[in-house]
């Protein structure tokens, strides 16, 4: 791929990463542990082989608009996977068909029309807003094309709902990076177990954010925890200075909040500007609010945020180590999350594709490997739920804390395997 | 809302209002003078901040990106007019058709140049820091900002009555084909207010950077959106107006947004929608129809 | 004659087509040709009668959740109903944004226009109850006419052309009746025109509306056609994009808004597939076309091609 390389994209961002002593050690153990077993990285079809069939997966994926990065950043796991893997699953040498939705839902529709009709693509991957992914999934539906979601996490993709409305599960759709139930419902339940109760709320005021919220409250009043109030700033807010405000002024000091990109770290800056860690306010959240793009911006001023994903780069596991270690060799930064969800779900792909031989032809039977593939993610345990195809997996908590200059999301606990409730 | 609240509240609505001046007085003073509502505006503030980002990445200095940013905006204003504006001189409405094609350009260029990522600008050292208020600390950066405002309406206004630019200013926005026909070059007039005006998106992208991130998507919200409803509240093209619809919309969408948060995009458009019912040509307008 | 056979062309196209062009072909035909019936719609306000609105999308989105609501909640998949509502609904935005605007002027009309439109996408985005929100409208119904289902991709497209056929009979009749004669007036010297003893704010209002309910049917179609509505149809840059449309086929031209549809179709569509991935101009490709357009050819390709055939027939 053309102008995707490491110093014209270091040069373009105008800054790179410097490996720490401590990512020094996780890419030195990461190789040594590729010196050990070749086998790990190498595809389990022999060399002799003669290549199969063209594998065609489409990506639907931002790369203009606000979420451009994320359409990036999964373009490079994506390319990254390919690499590591001689450019074939199973066998197969992989043709990548890239769509750029700008996120505007029609244009997004349309493409993933033109992969159906145009294109004939075996597989379509990527999808980042929720709303566009429920926007394709009748049109996924009908032309029984497998689709794996790699980040759009509204809870309606994967479960049964009334007339469908505004999505609904389908035997054809899998999703490789989680639904909000998973990074909302269980931290509110874990606080309030522990004995954290009373929340205040700050979420974008959009499908997502209230739907994050209201999972958390769930959570929370399972052991008897209670909202005491909450804000909700319009999505893709210019000034956070207002909300805060209103958070300072309530007797609430934990406050949960759902924002993620440009609204985080708009929001974390006010939340130090007007004082609210001296005078004793605690952020807790959903993952998004702390991951990478957020914390190379504000850095240590999201100290002591309590939040809860699937991942974090400091991830204490062989996959995670190997992954973070193979992306900072062939890109000059850290992986985010929708690199591994993304790197995930191609891993998914791929393993289903092996334990058929490479052979997309019968849509049910590739269905039925999808749901039968379980593997070491870099997030820890993988594998699909049989009857709502979203990923069953650990939720970590964690904090975020500055080691050494950097600033990291420490683990600090983990939930075990984590389902979502979509029957 | 306890007294402290609403205290605290107005401070951060006026400080909001003094970054929509600086955001929209470019896009005041080009109407003003050229009768062209620059719909580009919104893609210069964008080109402005990430203009400002390169310079503090380089070199580490806010204040110095303070002065690279509006004048490299002014420079491309200052091609712009010459190159594009003055052929359709006199069809102001194709005018402003063209300033969304420049917009379209500017935008996607911006994103091949620098990147689509999220980023932002820390405030320079010496305005970081929070000062104790009344009800707890408040970020000397938005005070910075509100004297800022002031400061730069302040000197607008000196400009505008006491020197000779100001002079032919004054006198284009009555009737620019007379000042031509006395003698004044109409072209460089022109060139240069539309120079001022990018200049001035320039400002406003650096100056607005610690507050509202720089970021994909900021060419329009708040960019472009915010600066027409200031203009068009105030009144289009006066600098009175520009100030008026600034003290007016940033308070008004301050409070409306934690306190209608239902329907807090609509707020600010029905403010518009509003003032326009009641007084068509915003509360400071000139009455004057542009076609 | 030559335009019936063009139509019915137009029309069966997925038919004849079938041998040498892949269903995608049939699928952007039908896209071009519902924002063909957009920016038609739009021409009538910015060709006709001298109306630069930039908040067009707003009766093209009314239109869209209007179908979609109308058949959820009236439990109908009848056209008849559906398009009746989107049209219903564009007509009355219209008429309601069009009683605040159709007394200002140019550049204020294109500012009025842009905020009142931004309500209804406010709107759109946040009542979620009723617009599905953010998240958007799913679970639209299928376009039925008594018992013919036009579900079916070619079927679809046929509903489409169809529609863009009449839209634009409509829209030809309109503009050499002496009505359209009189928005021309209106356009050229409103004042002169009042001092005939026209009511040129009325004028206004009723292409406003017209426009507003073609605007909806679009709309509708679009809905039927994506089976699904989102708030970003009612938005700002859709606005854009239909006024983009015009100025690039022409405006004020019946082949104009066509054309212009199917360059910015092109551009959208095709071209992005063609370029590298890295290289994400399209944007820019259109802002530079449109540009060349306002800058060169302010009559736009029906216009370039008018004078071109001018040239070649005075020979």
């Amino acid at each position: 791929m053309g102008g995707f390389g490491k110093n014209e994209l270091a040069t373009k961002r105008g800054y790179t990463y410097r490996l720490t002593r401590r990512q020094f050690l996780v890419a030195s153990s990461a190789a040594a542990l590729a010196a050990c077993g070749p086998a790990a990285i190498t595809p389990s079809a022999s060399p002799s082989a003669s290549p199969g069939k063209e594998l065609k997966i489409g990506q639907l994926l931002p790369f203009t608009g606000v979420y451009a990065e994320l359409g990036n950043s999964m373009r490079r796991a994506t390319e990254l996977y390919l690499k590591l893997n001689d450019q074939k699953l199973a066998n197969r040498p992989v043709k990548l068909v890239y769509g750029d939705d700008a996120n505007v839902t029609a244009t997004g529709v349309q493409i993933a029309q033109k992969f159906i009709d145009q294109d004939q693509v075996d597989v379509m991957m990527g999808v980042v807003p929720t709303p566009l992914a429920y926007g394709i999934r009748n049109a996924v539906h009908a032309a029984k094309l497998i689709f794996i979601d790699t980040n759009a996490g509204g809870n309606a993709l994967t479960r049964d709902t009334t007339d469908c409305k505004p999505a609904c599960k389908s035997p054809y759709i899998f999703r490789a990076s989680f639904s909000s139930y998973q990074i909302s419902y269980p931290i509110g339940d874990y606080l309030s177990a522990k004995g954290t109760k009373e929340f205040f709320l700050a979420y974008a005021n959009y499908g997502f954010g209230t739907e994050s919220a209201a999972d958390f409250t769930t959570g929370l009043k399972k052991n008897g925890g209670t909202v005491t109030g909450n804000v909700a700033p319009p999505l893709a807010n210019p000034d956070f200075a207002p909300f805060v405000t209103q958070i300072k002024n309530q007797p609430t000091k934990n406050v949960y909040s759902f924002f993620s990109g440009a609204d985080a770290i708009g929001f974390i800056k006010s939340w130090n500007s007007l004082g609210l860690p001296a005078a004793g306010y605690k952020m807790y959240g959903a993952g998004f609010l702390t991951e990478q793009d957020v914390l190379k911006e504000v850095k240590d001023l999201a100290n002591g945020a309590v939040t809860s994903l699937f991942w974090a780069v400091e991830l204490d596991n062989p996959e995670n180590k190997k992954f973070v270690a193979d992306f900072q060799k062939a890109y000059p930064l850290l992986p985010d999350v929708f690199a591994v969800q993304q790197y995930d779900g191609m891993r998914a792909l791929d393993e289903a594709l092996k334990s058929l031989g490479g052979d997309t032809s019968d849509k049910d039977k590739l269905v039925k490997a999808l749901e039968d593939v379980t593997f070491k993610s870099p997030r820890g345990d993988f594998s699909f739920d049989k009857s709502t195809h979203n990923p069953i997996q650990d939720i970590y908590i964690r904090e975020v804390k500055t080691q050494n200059g950097q600033t990291v999301n420490t683990i600090t606990d983990k939930i075990a395997k984590v389902t979502d409730p979509g029957k | 809302m306890s007294p402290e609240l609403v205290f605290q509240q107005a401070l951060n609505g006026l400080s909001f209002g003094a970054l929509l001046f600086i955001l929209a007085s470019g896009l005041s003073l080009v109407f003003g003078m050229m009768d062209v509502v620059n719909l580009a505006h919104g893609a210069f503030y964008m080109l402005g901040a990430y203009v400002a980002l390169s310079v503090v990445q380089a070199t580490g200095s806010f204040w110095l990106a303070l002065l690279v940013a509006p004048f490299a905006l002014g420079l491309l204003g200052f091609v712009l007019e010459p190159l594009l504006l003055r052929r359709l001189r006199g069809r102001h409405l194709d005018q402003v058709l063209l300033t969304i094609g420049v917009s379209l350009v500017i935008v996607d260029v911006i994103g091949q140049v620098w990147g689509r990522e999220v980023r932002s600008l820390s405030a320079p050292a010496g305005l970081d820091g929070s000062v104790t208020l009344i009800g707890g600390v408040y970020p000397v950066y938005r005070l910075f900002v509100m004297a800022f405002g002031v400061a730069l309406a302040a000197a607008m206004g000196i400009v505008y009555r006491r020197t000779r630019i100001g002079m032919l200013i004054r006198a284009g926005v009555q009737d620019a084909e007379m000042l031509g026909a006395l003698g004044v070059d109409t072209n460089r007039l022109f060139a240069s207010t539309f120079a001022a005006g990018a200049a001035l998106a320039g400002l406003a992208g650096v100056i607005a950077a610690p507050v509202f991130g720089v970021q994909p998507g900021m060419d329009t919200d708040p960019g472009l959106l915010y600066s027409l409803v200031v203009v068009v509240v105030g009144g289009l093209g006066t600098l009175s107006g520009a100030v008026a619809g600034s003290v007016l919309v940033g308070p008004a969408d301050t409070f409306g947004k934690v306190l209608f948060q239902d329907v807090a995009l609509a707020v600010i458009f029905a403010i518009v929608a509003l003032v326009l019912l009641l007084r068509p040509t915003g509360l400071l307008g000139r009455i004057r129809i542009a076609r | 004659m030559l335009v019936a056979l063009g139509a019915a062309a137009l029309v069966t196209f997925p038919y004849w087509s079938a041998p040498w062009a892949s269903r995608f072909a049939t699928t952007l035909l039908r896209d071009a040709l519902i924002l063909a019936i957009f920016a038609l719609s739009l021409d009538l306000l910015v060709g006709r009668a001298g109306m630069p609105s930039l908040g067009h999308a707003a009766f093209f989105g009314g239109g869209a959740y209007a179908a979609g609501i109308a058949g959820q909640q009236l439990a109908t998949d009848q056209l008849p109903v559906t398009l009746g509502a989107a049209a219903l609904v564009g007509a009355v935005l219209a008429l309601v944004i069009g009683v605040l605007v159709v007394r200002s002027e140019g550049i204020f009309f294109l500012m009025l226009t842009l905020a009142l439109a931004q309500i209804v996408f406010a709107i759109a985005f946040q009542w979620t109850a009723v617009t599905g929100g953010s998240n958007g409208l799913s679970g639209i119904g299928r376009p039925m006419l008594a018992s013919i289902d036009f579900s079916s991709p070619d079927l679809m497209y046929v509903l489409v052309a169809v529609t863009f056929v009449l839209a634009a009979l409509v829209v030809w009749g309109l503009a050499r009746s002496p009505y359209g004669r009189a928005l021309i007036g209106v356009r050229e010297n409103e004042r002169r025109m009042r001092a005939l003893g026209y009511d040129t704010a009325r004028l206004r209002l009723s292409a406003f509306v017209i426009a507003g309910t073609i605007a909806g049917i679009a709309g509708a179609l679009s809905a039927y056609s994506t089976r699904f509505v989102s708030a970003q149809d009612a938005g700002l840059g859709n606005s854009v994009r239909a006024f983009v449309t015009v100025l690039v086929g022409g405006a004020g031209t019946l082949g104009g808004p066509i054309v212009g549809s199917a360059v910015v179709s092109l551009i959208e569509r095709v071209v992005p597939s063609i370029l590298p991935t890295d290289l994400r101009i399209s944007e820019a490709l259109l802002g530079l076309v449109f540009i060349g357009f306002v800058l060169f050819a302010r009559q736009g390709m029906a216009g370039l091609g008018r004078s071109a055939w001018l040239r070649v027939s005075r020979r």
